[in-house]
């Protein structure tokens, strides 16, 4: 039996004296698409920003590959978070999906920047070098997820991506995160609720309400 | 009327001339004005960045004290620093009395508060997504805060601006701890003030032009940054 990816275990998480998220046991393998589904506040951002150890749970651990995790082990380089409204930093559209190649200082950037434009349908020739304001919101988005593939991660977290998305730009953004997990067998966790998309990529959706698992179908 | 218009006409001619006193004028502020620039951004940036970026006890206290020096009169510092440096203050051994790098010093001190308070705006009021957005690209928190610093760079840069335009134009400091003095530490500010004083127009009003060309530049620079610094 291989180890998961990343597994939850007895994790609470509280706001004030408001209980956001109870989980007694979850996981995440490696190549599988997972959805989270359920209401508004019903927990599925706060799990995706603890799955992304940007909050730590106030109780319970997480093990990434059978180890503990925290935000201050190497693992957070292996998992990234694409939110519904992302940010793009101040600069080219080159410059935005490149900037987390060059943090880790690999090689043959300009080669991985313009294939993860072409898998999200950007034309490297003519996106590159626009700069961040000359973008729609579709292009944000997809620029965004290019940022995020380009680092092939092991975990691919997806909040909402394609809620404020036209369909054609949601279409491109479905295709690019299925080829996260065909090309190099990345996990996804993916909230959203565009059921008819969840039903028919996923392996299984995780059902939420008040921030404990209801079901798993 | 008439002394005005044959004013403007004569400074248009110092101008045009090269006239030498002019020129030095022009020169000393820009050399003293471009060595209290380098040295108030050298030291106004990490600091600003770190007050618009870090939380740490009596951060509000820190910020009023460095709102309140905005609008500390340039006389005041000028008296500080002669203070300072005059044969009998504490740094008195150092020589900087009524030198360039001596008025460097004072105009520093006005262009540092400027720079501080105006970097702390523009880093505290970054967007709030861009730290979530820089851990989930596997930042490291030194990279976190350079990505940061590269995120405001326009305001930083309209705060040098800012800066500038204050410091090219204050004339408490260049007086008093500069001197005045004659092909030496006599600024565009200093000479106008001693050349209106003795009823000579035209170097006043040429080198007023000068100063007024460097007001525009700086102001049209500012409004391209502006548009840029909120997009």
């Amino acid at each position: 039996m291989t180890t998961p990816l990343i597994t939850l275990d007895s994790i609470r998480q509280r706001y004030s004296d408001r209980t956001v998220l109870d989980i007694e046991h979850m996981e995440f393998s490696e190549g599988t698409i997972t959805g989270l589904a359920g209401p508004n506040g019903s927990g599925k951002s706060t799990l995706l920003r603890m799955l992304a150890f940007l909050e730590p749970p106030a109780k319970g651990t997480i093990n990434f590959l059978g180890r503990p995790a925290s935000a201050k082990t190497s693992v957070t380089r292996q998992i990234t978070l694409l939110v519904q409204e992302p940010y793009l930093l101040k600069r080219t559209v080159f410059a935005n999906v490149a900037y987390g190649l060059r943090i880790r200082k690999k090689n043959d950037i300009p080669a991985k920047v313009t294939r993860a434009l072409e898998v999200v349908g950007l034309d490297p020739a003519v996106f590159a070098k626009r700069q961040w304001f000359e973008l729609s919101g579709g292009e944000v988005q997809r620029v965004a997820l290019a940022a995020r593939l380009v680092l092939k991660p092991k975990l691919l977290l997806m909040d909402e991506p394609t809620a404020s998305l036209d369909a054609k730009s949601a279409e491109l953004i479905h295709q690019a995160a299925l080829s996260a997990r065909d090309e190099y067998g990345a996990a996804l966790v993916v909230a959203s609720h565009d059921m008819g998309w969840l039903e028919t990529v996923t392996d299984h959706i995780h059902y939420l309400e008040n921030g404990r698992l209801v079901r798993t179908v | 009327m008439e002394y005005l218009l044959e004013g403007f006409r004569q400074g248009f001619l110092l101008l045009f001339s090269g006239d030498p006193e002019a020129y030095s004028a022009i020169w000393a502020t820009v050399y003293a004005s471009t060595l209290s620039m380098f040295c108030s951004l050298a030291i106004g940036v990490p600091l600003g960045f770190l007050l618009g970026y870090k939380e740490f006890p009596g951060k509000k206290v820190v910020r009023t004290i460095v709102d309140t020096l905005l609008s500390f009169p340039t006389v005041v510092i000028g008296l500080v620093v002669y203070a300072f440096l005059t044969r009998h203050g504490p740094l008195g051994g150092s020589g900087l009395l009524f030198t360039i790098p001596g008025m460097a010093i004072g105009q520093t001190l006005l262009g540092l508060p400027i720079i501080i308070a105006m970097t702390a705006n523009a880093v505290e009021s970054l967007d709030k997504r861009l730290p979530m957005t820089l851990i989930t690209l596997g930042a490291s928190s030194g990279q976190m805060m350079w990505a940061t610093v590269l995120e405001a760079r326009y305001s930083i840069m309209l705060a040098a601006m800012a800066a500038y335009g204050r410091i090219v134009s204050e004339v408490g400091i260049s007086m008093m701890v500069g001197g005045n003095i004659k092909w030496h530490t006599r600024t565009i500010t200093t000479a106008i003030a001693l050349e209106t004083g003795k009823g000579e127009f035209a170097v006043g009003i040429a080198l007023g032009m000068v100063l007024l060309t460097v007001a525009l530049l700086v102001n049209i620079g500012a409004a391209g940054l502006k548009k840029r610094a909120v997009q």
